[in-house]
């Protein structure tokens, strides 16, 4: 990632610049002349310039930001997601996305809902929404629904990470997984195991016994 | 031009460096005060690119205090990197982004089951 150094590149010379050009002066004490590297100020043509192209960017991001944030699309998915989790799992909870077949996951009150199986596996054709967003997490039951803690002292699901995978013959594959359960579980689980508990079939979550 | 060029070039592109940064909060990863500092001080250089338009001098100087600001941040993690590859011992942290495209080391059994 290149975007790290080019970052630190340009700050050392901003310093440089900026310190020389603060303190640089004569001998005697008076300010040093004006150069092209140390201007005295831009032209008048220059200055009415850079307002245009700020003007042009200012509008250019304000549309880009309306389109995109738009809500009317009725093509766009909501971006907030409901975890629908069976009630009692414990253990480690994964959705793959783009999987071809896999049903596409439906929208429910503004909600992408997501019922997560008994075996904690859930393969859907529906693409990965990426973004700013306040996911829901609940426990299914016969009796109804019961909200999940996501944060705060006790909560619930740990864990959660993307992962994009490529693989050879199937291109990329994308998925989402957390981890239900309480923070001594997550802890638990996160211990090394013995050598015959490596699970064989990766994509099988698990759960803990 | 130079110095406007040179401050917007920098604010643009450490600003956009700190927001990735900053935006891994959402996965939980608590937030880091410096990275804040930092993220302002690139706002700051925004500023004196404009300023120096028109004033030069005063410009460099909320520059220089700008990067000061942003140095907060830059000059540890640069000091952090240094010495992981001096030391030849992996680095923390590779990726200064979003938690994408990494795998989980933790092993985890097979079988599924409910409590």
């Amino acid at each position: 990632m290149l975007l790290p150094y080019l970052a630190i590149v340009l700050l050392a010379v901003v310093t440089i610049y900026s310190a020389v050009g603060s303190f640089r002066q004569k001998p005697d004490g008076e300010p040093a002349a004006p150069g092209w590297v140390f201007p005295d100020g831009t032209k008048r043509s220059a200055r009415i310039f850079v307002g245009v192209a700020t003007l042009l960017l200012a509008i250019g991001l304000g549309a880009w930001f309306k389109i995109n944030g738009s809500s009317v699309n009725p093509n766009s998915l909501p971006r907030s997601w409901r975890f629908m989790i069976p009630e009692g799992y414990r253990g480690w909870v994964r959705v793959e996305f783009e999987i071809p077949g896999a049903p596409p996951l439906p929208a429910e009150a503004g909600q992408i809902v997501l019922k997560i199986p008994p075996t904690g596996l859930l393969r859907t054709s529906s693409p990965e929404q990426y973004g700013w967003a306040k996911d829901d997490y609940v426990f299914y039951a016969s009796g109804g629904l019961q909200p999940i803690p996501d944060s705060g002292a006790g909560k619930l699901i740990w864990g959660k990470i993307n992962h994009t995978v490529e693989s050879g013959s199937s291109g990329k594959r994308r998925y989402e997984e957390f981890f239900v359960g309480t923070q001594q579980q997550f802890k638990d689980q996160a211990e090394p195991s013995k050598p015959n508990d490596a699970p064989k079939d990766s994509h099988v979550p698990a759960a803990i016994p | 031009m130079l110095p406007f060029s040179l401050y917007f070039v920098t604010a643009v592109v450490t600003g956009f460096h700190l927001y990735a940064l900053l935006s891994v909060v959402v996965y939980g990863v608590p937030l880091n005060p410096l990275e804040l500092v930092s993220w302002l001080g690139s706002f700051a250089l925004l500023v004196a690119a404009y300023v120096s338009l028109f004033r030069p001098r005063a410009a460099a100087r909320v520059a220089l205090i700008a990067c000061l600001a942003m140095w907060c941040f830059y000059a540890p993690a640069l000091a952090n990197f240094v010495r992981a590859k001096l030391d030849k011992s992996p680095a923390v942290s590779e990726g200064m982004g979003p938690r994408r495209g990494t795998a989980r080391a933790t092993p985890r059994p097979s079988e599924s089951a409910c409590l």
